[in-house]
C-alpha cells in the first residue's frame, strides 16, 4: 500500500498517492488544470508553464505538471496573476505562427482553441509573427504542418516512450525551434516511423494530422493513447 | 616529474619551485593571457627571448597570466634577485632592448613601471621579495588595486600557470594533502558551511549546504562539475582565472571531490577560451604525472578523475540542467527541478556543480580556515568577489573587492570614473540576467541581496559602466536581442514572450512605439520572470525591467518625443550634434550650404533652426563640441564659431540680409486670428515668440525692461556679446512679426488672470533674476555684492563701484563673468572655488581667458567668513582649504574642510553661487509648484502648467541654465502651443526643401580645428570691446570641410 498524503488545493482537502504531481492531484480531485505539453501518460516537461499554480509561503509559482504533491501544501490553482498569466501564454502561441481556425482541420477540436476560448481570449494584444515554416505531406497516411504546431514535444515523446522509435526530436532554438524528424529527413524518407500514428492523436493542435481531412474533419484520439499507457502501467 | 607521494617529495618540489620564483638570477614573466596577448604580449615574449639568447644572458623568462589591469596590458614582470618585483606596463616588443640594457645594468626601468611589490600574501603562502626602489608605487597605493583584495587572483601574474613546481612553491596543493590527511571530510564540509561560502556563478547558493547533500547522496557513481561556461557579454573573470592559475582550480576540485565523495569530475569550458583549454589540458596532465590527480593520490588511497569537455558556447549550457544534458551529449534545453541535481543528476546520477571562481575559494578556506574568511566581505556575503570592470571607465580590467563594496568605489576609485566632460549614467551587473544601476544609486554595497532589491543580480560579475552617450532603452534592447538569440525555445513565456519584448524594444528605438506598447512591455517582462522555466527564461527581462524602473524617462522620451538623448537610436536623430543641441538646429545642413558656398541659403537654414544665431554663436555652451564624431579623429568641429561666422557674414552684407528675411516670411504661415501672450522677453520667450509668429499666430511680449534680450542684454558683459549684434538679431525676430510691450512687469502692472482673457495661450519665460544668498558671517557688509545686480548695473551703464581687490566666489558663468567685468573696471580679481577646475560649471574657454587677462583662480576653497573693518566695510575674505572627499550624487567628489583657513585681503565680494527665480507672481496666480518649491511644475513633453493653457519654459522650470537650453524651450513651447490651438501638426512645414549634397566626404579635411581668435589678453582686458573676433571666411570654409557628415543616410 504506498503511502498516502494530504494537501489542499483551492481551499479543498485531497489526499493522494506520494509521488504524484500536484496536477495528478488536481485531476484526482475533479479539477482540470489547464496545460497543453502535460499528458496522462506522457513524462512531463513543463514547457508551456500553463499549468504554473501558487503555492502558499513560496513566492514562485510553480509548473503543477512537474511539481511532486507534498504533506501539507496549500495550493491555489486560480488567481488573478495566474489567470492573466495564462491568457499571456495563449496569446503568445496564437501570435508565434499560424493559428487561423476557419481553415484548419483541427478547427472545433483543437485543445488550444478550446483553452483560448475557456480562459476568454477574445483578441491578442501581440504582433503575429506568421514566420513561414514548411509543411511536410511527404508521409502517405499523415501530414506535419510546422505552422500549427506549438512545440509542446507530446509526439516526441509518445514516439520515443511509447513507441520507442524516437521519430522525432526538435531542432534549433528560440523562435525558430521546430519539430524534426530523425536527423532531419522529410517523414515520408524517415526509416524508424511505425506509421502507428500515435504522433498525430496526441498533436494538440492541427499540426499531425491525418491526410484526407478537410477543415474541422480531423479528430483526435489522445484518450486512447493515455488508456493505453495506463493499462501498460510503465508510465504515470 | 617525479611522483609525490610522501612528505618529502612533497618539499623537494617546493624547493624547486621557489629556485625558479626566486632565481639568483633577474626573472621576467611577460602577461600572457588573452588581454595580453591581444594586446602584443607575444611579440614582447619573443623579443625578450630573442635577445636574452642573443646576448647570452642567463636570465629566466616566463609565461604568466594576467595580473588584472587590462587596460595596461601588456604586463611584464621584473624582479632581481633579492628586490621587489616591479609589474611594467604597455611594454611593447620596441621596449626590449632598454629593459634588457637596465636590467644587466642591475636597475629598473622605472619610466615603465606601473607599480612594485615587495612582499605578497599568496594566502596559502607568504612571499618575500625585498624591499627598495622608492619611486615606485606599492601595488596596492596605486588608485586601480586601492582596496583591492586578491584572494581568488592570489596567484594570477605572478606564477607561470605552465608550472606545477611553481605552483607547488606558493603553497599549492597543501590544502589537499591537508584534507586528505586529516581525513575528516565532515569537518571541511563544515568548515565550508561555517565560512558561508555562496556560489559565485551568480546565484549565491551556499557551497557547503549543497556539498553536504552531495555527501548523503547515496550512490557507487558521483559526478562533480566546474561550470566554466562563462557567456556574459562584458565578463571574462574566469577565462583569466583558468588561464592565470588551473592548478587552484583542479585543487579546489580534488578536495570537493574527497569531502563529497564524487569520483569523477568535469571541467565544463567554453570553446571559445582556446587558451584556458590549453592551459587546464596540460595542467591536468601535469597532476596526474605528480600523482596529485588520478589514482591513489598523495599515496593516500584516494582516487579522483578529471577530465575536460569544450562546451559548443550557447548561453543556456551555463544552466545547470542544460549543461548537464550538454554533457550526456543531448541538446541543450533545461529540465525542470526538481529532481535537483544533487538527487539526479549527470547520467542519473548525484552531481554538483559549482561555478569556477566557488572552486578557487576552497584551498584558502581548507588553510586559513572559516573565522578568516568571513573577515572580509559583508557578513551575509563573506570573501571577495573577481569583478570585470568595463565600459566607459577610464581602468578597465578584473577588479577583486569584498564583498559589499559600494558601486561607486568600483566607478570612480579603481576605474577613475568616466573621460572628463562626461557624467556616468548607469552600472549594468549580471550581464544580460542582470541590470541597469542609475548613477544616483552608486551607494548600494554590491553583494547579492542588495543588488536583488534593486531588479538586477551580481551574476558572474560583469559591470559594464555607461554615460550618457549610452541610451538605455537601446541597451534593453540589445540583451533581449541576446537572450531572444540564445533562448532554447522549449517553454513558451521565454521563447515567445521574449520575441514580443524584442519586437516592442525595436519600436522604441524605431519612435514607432506608442504607451500601450510601454504598458505591454512591462507586463509581459514580469510574465516572462514569473513563468519561465530556467535561470534564463526568468532573468532574462531584468534589462528590461529596471530600465523600466530607473530610466522610465528615457522610454518617455522615445515614446512622446521621439528623441533618444543619448544619440544612440539613429532613426530618431539626424546626426549627434543636431541630437544634442538644445535647439535641434540642423547643423550639417548649414555647413554644407556654406561648404557650397551658399552663405544666404546657409544662413535662412539658420534662423529657420534660431533666431539668435549670432548671440548663440558667441555665448553657447556647445554640447555639440562633446558629441561630435570628428573628435575621434582629432577634434571636434567648431560648429558654434561657423554659425557665428554665417551670421555675422549676413548682418555685414545688407543686400544678403534682406534677401533672406524676404525668404523667412514667405514661409510665415496666414494669420490664424489666435493671440499668445509670452512673459519675459529672454532668450526663451524670443525664441517662443518668434516661432508663434511665423506660424501665423499673433505673439506679444511683456517685458519689465525697456528693451528685449533678457540675460544676453543685462547679464551676458558687452566684451562677450556686444549689444548692436543682438539688436540685430531682435530684429529678425520683429521681422517676423513679434510685437513687444515693453517696461510693463506681469503681476504689479497687468495680471496673469487679464492675460488668460484676452489671449489664447499665455507662455511664462521669465528668467532666474534672484541671486541666492550664502549664509556666510559678514555677507551684511558694504562691499558684498550679489553678481547679477552687478553685471546688470554694468550692463546698463549704471554707476559701479568696485574696489580694487575684488574677490569672486562661485564656478560659474555668472562668476566668471563678474570676474572679467571687475577686471576691466581695473579691480585685481581673486576667484574662490570650493572644488577642482573640472568640476567648473563655467565654459572652460571663458575659464581660461579670464586667467589670461589676470584674474587668479584658487581652488578647493570654501568661503568660510568676511571680515570687515570698523566702518563696516570688506577688509578681507577668509576660506578653508578643502580637499576631496567622496563621491556625491553627482558624479563629484564632495569637498570636505581640511580646517586650514586661508586670508585674502580684498574690498569687494561678489557672491555668484546661483541664481534662482522670482516666483511671487506665479505663486499668486495658483499654478502649481514642484517638490521643491522653487521651480515651475510643468508637463514634461507639452511644457503645459498645472493651469491649462499656460505654458512655461526655461529657467523657469529648470532653474538656471544657459541660453541654448531655455530657447530649446521656447521653441518646443511654440510647437506645442501650436498644435493645441489648430489641433494639427504645422511645425514642419516651416521648412523649406533645402536641397545640397546628401554624400559623406571620402577626404575630409585633414586641418585641426580652427579656434577662434582672441585679442590679446592685454589689451582686451582693459575695455569692454568684444573679446573674440571670430573665424576667418578660409577658417570657417575649412571647419566646414572637416564635418564628416553624419547625417547621410543613404548617400552615394
Amino acid at each position: 500500500m504506498p503511502n498516502m498524503i494530504s494537501l489542499r488545493i483551492d481551499g479543498e482537502l485531497v489526499r493522494v498517492e506520494e509521488g504524484h504531481t500536484i496536477f495528478q492531484a488536481a485531476e484526482a480531485a475533479g479539477k482540470q488544470i489547464p496545460g497543453l505539453c502535460q499528458m496522462k501518460g506522457l513524462s512531463p516537461v513543463g514547457a508551456c508553464r500553463l499549468c504554473v499554480v501558487e503555492l502558499a509561503g513560496v513566492n514562485r509559482l510553480l509548473p503543477s505538471c512537474t511539481t511532486p504533491a507534498q504533506e501539507g501544501m496549500s495550493v491555489t490553482t486560480q488567481s488573478a496573476r495566474i489567470k492573466s498569466y495564462r491568457r499571456m501564454i495563449v496569446e503568445l502561441l496564437l501570435a508565434e505562427r499560424n493559428h487561423i481556425c476557419a481553415v484548419c482541420v483541427s478547427n472545433n477540436h483543437c485543445e488550444l482553441q478550446a483553452l483560448a476560448m475557456k480562459l476568454g481570449v477574445t483578441h491578442v494584444r501581440y504582433t503575429y509573427a506568421y514566420r513561414s515554416f514548411p509543411v511536410d505531406t511527404s508521409h502517405p497516411r499523415f501530414v506535419l504542418d510546422h505552422n500549427r504546431c506549438i512545440v509542446c514535444t507530446r509526439c516526441v515523446r509518445v514516439c520515443a516512450e511509447m513507441e520507442g522509435a524516437h521519430v522525432w526530436d526538435v531542432m534549433g532554438r528560440g523562435v525558430g525551434s521546430r519539430l524534426v524528424c530523425e536527423l532531419n529527413r522529410s517523414w515520408g524518407q524517415a526509416s524508424s516511423c511505425t506509421g502507428c500514428g500515435k504522433c498525430v492523436q496526441v498533436c494538440p493542435t492541427g499540426a499531425l494530422a491525418e491526410k484526407g481531412c478537410a477543415v474541422e474533419e480531423m479528430i483526435k484520439r489522445g484518450q486512447s493513447i493515455s488508456r493505453l499507457a495506463e493499462t501498460r502501467g510503465g508510465v504515470l | 616529474m617525479r611522483r609525490i607521494d610522501d612528505l618529502s617529495s612533497f618539499h623537494a618540489a617546493r624547493e624547486a619551485g621557489l629556485a625558479k620564483l626566486m632565481p639568483n638570477v633577474p626573472r621576467i614573466a611577460v602577461g600572457m593571457g588573452t588581454c595580453g596577448t591581444g594586446n602584443g604580449a607575444e611579440a614582447v615574449y619573443h623579443a625578450f627571448a630573442d635577445q636574452i639568447q642573443g646576448r647570452g644572458l642567463g636570465y629566466k623568462l616566463v609565461r604568466t597570466g594576467c595580473f588584472g589591469a587590462c587596460s595596461e596590458e601588456p604586463l611584464v614582470n621584473v624582479r632581481l634577485p633579492g628586490k621587489p618585483l616591479v609589474v611594467l606596463h604597455r611594454v611593447q616588443a620596441s621596449d626590449v632592448t632598454a629593459i634588457l640594457d637596465d636590467i644587466a645594468a642591475g636597475r629598473i626601468p622605472a619610466e615603465l613601471a606601473l607599480c612594485k611589490i615587495e612582499e605578497w600574501d599568496h594566502i596559502t603562502s607568504h612571499v618575500q621579495y625585498g624591499c627598495d626602489y622608492r619611486e615606485i608605487p606599492l601595488w596596492n597605493e596605486i588608485p586601480f588595486f586601492q582596496g583591492q583584495k586578491k584572494l581568488v587572483l592570489r596567484h594570477c601574474g605572478l606564477i607561470s600557470p605552465l608550472d606545477i613546481e611553481e605552483y607547488i612553491a606558493v603553497g599549492g596543493y597543501e590544502a589537499l594533502y591537508k584534507v586528505l590527511i586529516d581525513s575528516d571530510p565532515e569537518r571541511v564540509i563544515e568548515q565550508i558551511k561555517l565560512a558561508k561560502l555562496r556560489g559565485r556563478g551568480g546565484a549565491g547558493y551556499l557551497t557547503g549546504l549543497k556539498w553536504e547533500m552531495m555527501r548523503k547522496a547515496q550512490s557507487g557513481q558521483k559526478y562533480l562539475i566546474c561550470n566554466a561556461d562563462e557567456g556574459d557579454p562584458g565578463a571574462y573573470m574566469n577565462r583569466n582565472e583558468i588561464e592565470s592559475d588551473p592548478h587552484s582550480l583542479i585543487e579546489g576540485m580534488t578536495i570537493g571531490g574527497f569531502v563529497t565523495g564524487a569520483t569523477e569530475g568535469i571541467l565544463y569550458v567554453r570553446a571559445e577560451y582556446p587558451l584556458a583549454v590549453h592551459r587546464l589540458q596540460q595542467a591536468i596532465e601535469q597532476a596526474e604525472g605528480c600523482g596529485l590527480l588520478g589514482e591513489n593520490i598523495l599515496g593516500r588511497g584516494f582516487s579522483f578523475k578529471l577530465s575536460m569537455v569544450e562546451g559548443a558556447g550557447a548561453f543556456v549550457c551555463g544552466e545547470e540542467t542544460a549543461l548537464i544534458r550538454s554533457l550526456e551529449g543531448k541538446a541543450g534545453r533545461p529540465t525542470p527541478r526538481p529532481p535537483y541535481p544533487a538527487q539526479k543528476g549527470l547520467y542519473g546520477k548525484p552531481t554538483n556543480i559549482n561555478n569556477v571562481e566557488t572552486w578557487y575559494n576552497v584551498a584558502p578556506i581548507v588553510i586559513r580556515g572559516a573565522n578568516w574568511f568571513q573577515e572580509t566581505g559583508s557578513a551575509k556575503s563573506p570573501g571577495t568577489k573577481v569583478f570585470s570592470l568595463v565600459g566607459k571607465v577610464q581602468r578597465t580590467g578584473l577588479v577583486e573587492m569584498p564583498l559589499g563594496t559600494p558601486l561607486k568605489t568600483f566607478v570612480y576609485d579603481v576605474g577613475g570614473g568616466v573621460a572628463p566632460g562626461r557624467s556616468v549614467k548607469s552600472v549594468q551587473t549580471g550581464g544580460p540576467s542582470g541590470g541597469c544601476i542609475p548613477q544616483d544609486m552608486f551607494d548600494t554595497p554590491v553583494d547579492y541581496e542588495t543588488l536583488a532589491q534593486l531588479g538586477s543580480i551580481m551574476g558572474s560579475g560583469g559591470m559594464v559602466v555607461m554615460d550618457e552617450d549610452n541610451c538605455m532603452v537601446d541597451v534593453a534592447r540589445f540583451f533581449v536581442e541576446f537572450t531572444h538569440s540564445e533562448s532554447c525555445g522549449k517553454c513558451v513565456p521565454c521563447r515567445s514572450g521574449l520575441d514580443q519584448s524584442l519586437r516592442i524594444l525595436n519600436k522604441f528605438t524605431r519612435g514607432q512605439a506608442t504607451e500601450a506598447d510601454l504598458v505591454t512591455l512591462d507586463e509581459i517582462s514580469r510574465m516572462i520572470r514569473d513563468m519561465s522555466l530556467c535561470g534564463l527564461g526568468q532573468t532574462a527581462p531584468n534589462p528590461v525591467l529596471t530600465t523600466i524602473r530607473h530610466f522610465r524617462n528615457e522610454f518617455e522620451d522615445h515614446l512622446r518625443a521621439k528623441r533618444c538623448r543619448a544619440g544612440v537610436c539613429e532613426d530618431l536623430a539626424l546626426s549627434p550634434c543636431e541630437n544634442s543641441c538644445p535647439l535641434h538646429m540642423n547643423i550639417p545642413r548649414f555647413l554644407e550650404l556654406l561648404k557650397e558656398d551658399r552663405t544666404e541659403d546657409a544662413f535662412l537654414s539658420v534662423i529657420l533652426d534660431n533666431p539668435l544665431p549670432a548671440s548663440t554663436g558667441r555665448v553657447c555652451q556647445h554640447p555639440c563640441d562633446n558629441r561630435c564624431r570628428r573628435a575621434g579623429v582629432d577634434d571636434a568641429v567648431n560648429m558654434r564659431d561657423v554659425h557665428r561666422f554665417i551670421a555675422d557674414s549676413a548682418f555685414a552684407d545688407d543686400a544678403l540680409y534682406a534677401r533672406a528675411m524676404a525668404r523667412l516670411l514667405a514661409v510665415r504661415k496666414a494669420a490664424t486670428g489666435k493671440k499668445v501672450a509670452i512673459i519675459g522677453a529672454g532668450p526663451t520667450g524670443l525664441a517662443c515668440a518668434y516661432y508663434l509668429s511665423l506660424l501665423g499666430h499673433e505673439a506679444v511680449i511683456y517685458e519689465s525692461n525697456a528693451a528685449a534680450g533678457g540675460m544676453l542684454r543685462y547679464a551676458l558683459p558687452d566684451y562677450r556679446l556686444p549689444k548692436d549684434t543682438l539688436d540685430r538679431e531682435i530684429g529678425i525676430i520683429e521681422g517676423a512679426g513679434v510685437k513687444f510691450v515693453f517696461n510693463t512687469v506681469v503681476g504689479r502692472d497687468v495680471m496673469l488672470n487679464d492675460l488668460a482673457g484676452e489671449y489664447d495661450a499665455v507662455f511664462l519665460s521669465i528668467g532666474t533674476w534672484k541671486e541666492s544668498w550664502v549664509y556666510l558671517p559678514g555677507t551684511e557688509l558694504t562691499g558684498v555684492i550679489p553678481a547679477l545686480p552687478f553685471l546688470e548695473a554694468v550692463a546698463k551703464q549704471q554707476p559701479v563701484t568696485v574696489g580694487r581687490k575684488v574677490t569672486v566666489i562661485g564656478g560659474g558663468n555668472a562668476a566668471i563673468d563678474s570676474a572679467r567685468t571687475a577686471l576691466r573696471l581695473g579691480a585685481e580679481v581673486t576667484i574662490l572655488y570650493r572644488r577642482e577646475r573640472k568640476d567648473m560649471p563655467a565654459i572652460p574657454e571663458e575659464t581660461e581667458a579670464a586667467e589670461a587677462e589676470g584674474a587668479k583662480i584658487v581652488f578647493l576653497a570654501a568661503p568660510h567668513r568676511i571680515v570687515g573693518d570698523a566702518e563696516g566695510r570688506v577688509k578681507a575674505i577668509e576660506a578653508v582649504k578643502t580637499r576631496l572627499g567622496e563621491y556625491d550624487s553627482s558624479g563629484r567628489r564632495r569637498p570636505v574642510p581640511t580646517g586650514e583657513v586661508i586670508r585674502f585681503a580684498c574690498d569687494t565680494v561678489v557672491l555668484a553661487v546661483g541664481e534662482t527665480v522670482d516666483l511671487d507672481f506665479v505663486k499668486a496666480s495658483g499654478l502649481k509648484l514642484q517638490e521643491s518649491g522653487t521651480m515651475l511644475e510643468v508637463d514634461r513633453y507639452s511644457l503645459e502648467t498645472s493651469r491649462k493653457n499656460f505654458y512655461a519654459g526655461g529657467d523657469l522650470i529648470t532653474g538656471a541654465s544657459n541660453v541654448s537650453n531655455a530657447m530649446g524651450y521656447g521653441k518646443k513651447a511654440a510647437r506645442n502651443i501650436d498644435q493645441r490651438l489648430m489641433a494639427e501638426k504645422r511645425w514642419s512645414q516651416l521648412w523649406p526643401d533645402f536641397e545640397y549634397a546628401q554624400s559623406a566626404p571620402h577626404h575630409p579635411s585633414e586641418s585641426g580645428r580652427h579656434h577662434v581668435r582672441e585679442v590679446d589678453a592685454a589689451v582686451r582686458a582693459k575695455t569692454f570691446h568684444e573679446a573674440t573676433l571670430g573665424l576667418t571666411p578660409v577658417e570657417a570654409m575649412e571647419e566646414t570641410c572637416r564635418c564628416l557628415r553624419c547625417d547621410v543616410r543613404n548617400g552615394d
